[in-house]
């Protein structure tokens, strides 16, 4: 079974995703903040990282870039109400495989975390 | 008991007097303590059921959208009579809704208005927009208009009128969200002056809306209120609307400042150079504002020509205006900065001072 990380605080969000990925077969881990996330990142694997940009402590450009320093193949989705074109620029840059806009569609978000682990599987 | 019939015998007034305020100071205090006491309880008690029902509606909300094995139709009557007892409740329930409404869309969206008529929350947000206290009107039209749920329109209408302006920014945020083949359909109804905050949400709404028809907004060009006017003027050139340049025409010769500024800018902004030599005959009629903005006007789409013949007005003019005609004349020949800057400071007295920097 695929391990995902989802990196969200909004416990609304992390249920929703929580709830279709297990739908979907997958193993869904939680990450409330950016501090979590790299005790998670340090101590385990995974398969995707679904992270959000604004996190509490670490952003999540900051949490990007440690993803791609210790394991540079990880594939990360980012999840994030910003549209503005430098921002979705700059993470492409930095590494991640996709990038969705709040609002979304939890079954368009099903079919791209499926596309993403496709590709590295 | 002896003791009190005897004090209050014998005592004089003063300590009498003393001991009844010291009393009733104690009471006060004793009061104060209580009530804090209480508003501390009634706050953990509260908080301690929105956690609880925040995560009970979390996990209903996302069955009844993401599980196809749930039965919708018990389990929300189940919620309804279990867990949605007061108006703090259902108030919790539309604040979840609410908050998956903004982070979902696609198939979610329909799914979630239905649930909210489900819940019977309809009649709760109608019964507040109802409601005499005007936050209860704004935050039901908010509800409303956030969810695309249509109310009849005789109990909307009025409140684009509202003496509050809130409840008019709600009011008008709803026909702009609900009305998607006529967004501002509302302007021929609204009788108060449209505010910069107004302004700016609808033509927001209008920008990043999904599936709304833009209007041609030529049509708002005679209304009464001049804060419209000026809105639509504004409008034509944001959404690049060029068949209007003859309408916004005559607006530059417009008795309000406010509307006339508009169109000028409007008209530089669409590129239109045939308002360089109709602004430039009107310059000496101008106030300080319009002349300012003609100036703008040149700089942005007229000529280093266009601007000397303004220089025979500058001598008569006050030094704000001077400064802004050197500007536009340091835009097109940045030579002459350098002139314009010995001419004022005295450093190259004999330098010679072309006409266009006589006026200085």
């Amino acid at each position: 079974m695929k391990r995902i990380l989802i990196i969200e605080d909004n416990p609304m969000v992390v249920k929703s995703l929580e709830f279709k990925l297990k739908k979907d077969g997958y193993e869904v881990i939680i990450a409330e903040d950016g501090r979590n996330a790299m005790d998670k990142l340090s101590n385990e694997s995974f398969d995707l990282i679904l992270t959000d940009l604004m996190l509490p402590f670490i952003s999540g450009s900051q949490l990007i870039e440690f993803i791609k320093e210790k394991s540079p193949d990880m594939p990360i989705i980012v999840l994030s109400t910003s549209t503005q074109e430098d921002i979705i620029t700059d993470a492409f840059n930095m590494g991640v495989d996709d990038f969705i806009t709040k609002p979304f569609s939890p079954n368009e978000l099903s079919l791209r975390v499926k596309r993403t682990l496709g590709k590295v599987g | 008991m002896n003791f009190y019939h005897n004090f209050f015998e014998q005592a004089p007034w003063i300590l009498r007097l003393n001991f009844i305020l010291s009393l009733c100071f104690l009471f006060i205090t004793l009061a104060m303590v209580g009530f804090m006491l209480y508003l501390r309880l009634h706050k953990n008690v509260r908080a301690r059921r929105k956690k609880f029902l925040d995560t009970i509606l979390i996990e209903f909300v996302n069955s009844y959208l993401f599980d196809e094995d749930f039965d919708k139709k018990a389990q929300t009557e189940k919620i309804n009579q279990k867990h949605l007892k007061t108006d703090f409740d259902r108030k919790m329930a539309i604040k979840q809704i609410l908050m998956f409404n903004e982070n979902l869309k696609g198939e979610s969206t329909l799914a979630i208005k239905e649930l909210f008529i489900n819940l019977n929350l309809y009649q709760l947000v109608l019964r507040d927009l109802k409601n005499r206290n005007w936050h209860k009107k704004a935050r039901a039209l908010f509800v409303f208009s956030q969810l695309s749920v249509e109310v009849p329109t005789k109990i909307v209408e009025p409140l684009l009128n509202d003496k509050k302006g809130e409840v008019r920014q709600q009011a008008l945020l709803y026909f702009l969200k609900l009305s998607v083949n006529n967004p501002l359909g509302f302007l021929d109804k609204i009788k108060r002056p449209l505010t910069r905050w107004q302004q700016i949400y609808i033509e927001n709404g209008l920008k990043y809306a999904e599936n709304i028809v833009v209007p041609d907004f030529s049509k708002w060009l005679n209304h009464n209120l001049d804060s419209v006017v000026s809105f639509c003027i504004r409008m034509i050139a944001e959404f690049n609307q060029f068949e209007n340049i003859d309408k916004l025409m005559p607006f530059i010769a417009h008795e309000k400042e406010e509307v006339k500024l508009e169109a000028i800018n409007s008209l530089c902004r669409m590129e239109d150079i045939s308002l360089i030599p109709i602004l430039i005959s009107r310059f000496d009629k101008e106030s300080i504002a319009v002349k300012s903005e003609i100036l703008k006007v040149i700089k942005s789409i007229g000529s280093y020509e266009d601007l000397k013949i303004l220089s025979n007005s500058m001598n008569k003019e006050k030094w704000n205006i001077k400064i802004e005609y050197h500007r536009v004349a340091c835009h097109f020949k940045p030579e002459l900065k350098h002139k314009i800057f010995s001419k004022k400071v005295g450093l190259d007295k004999s330098s010679f001072t072309p006409p266009l920097l006589q006026s200085l």
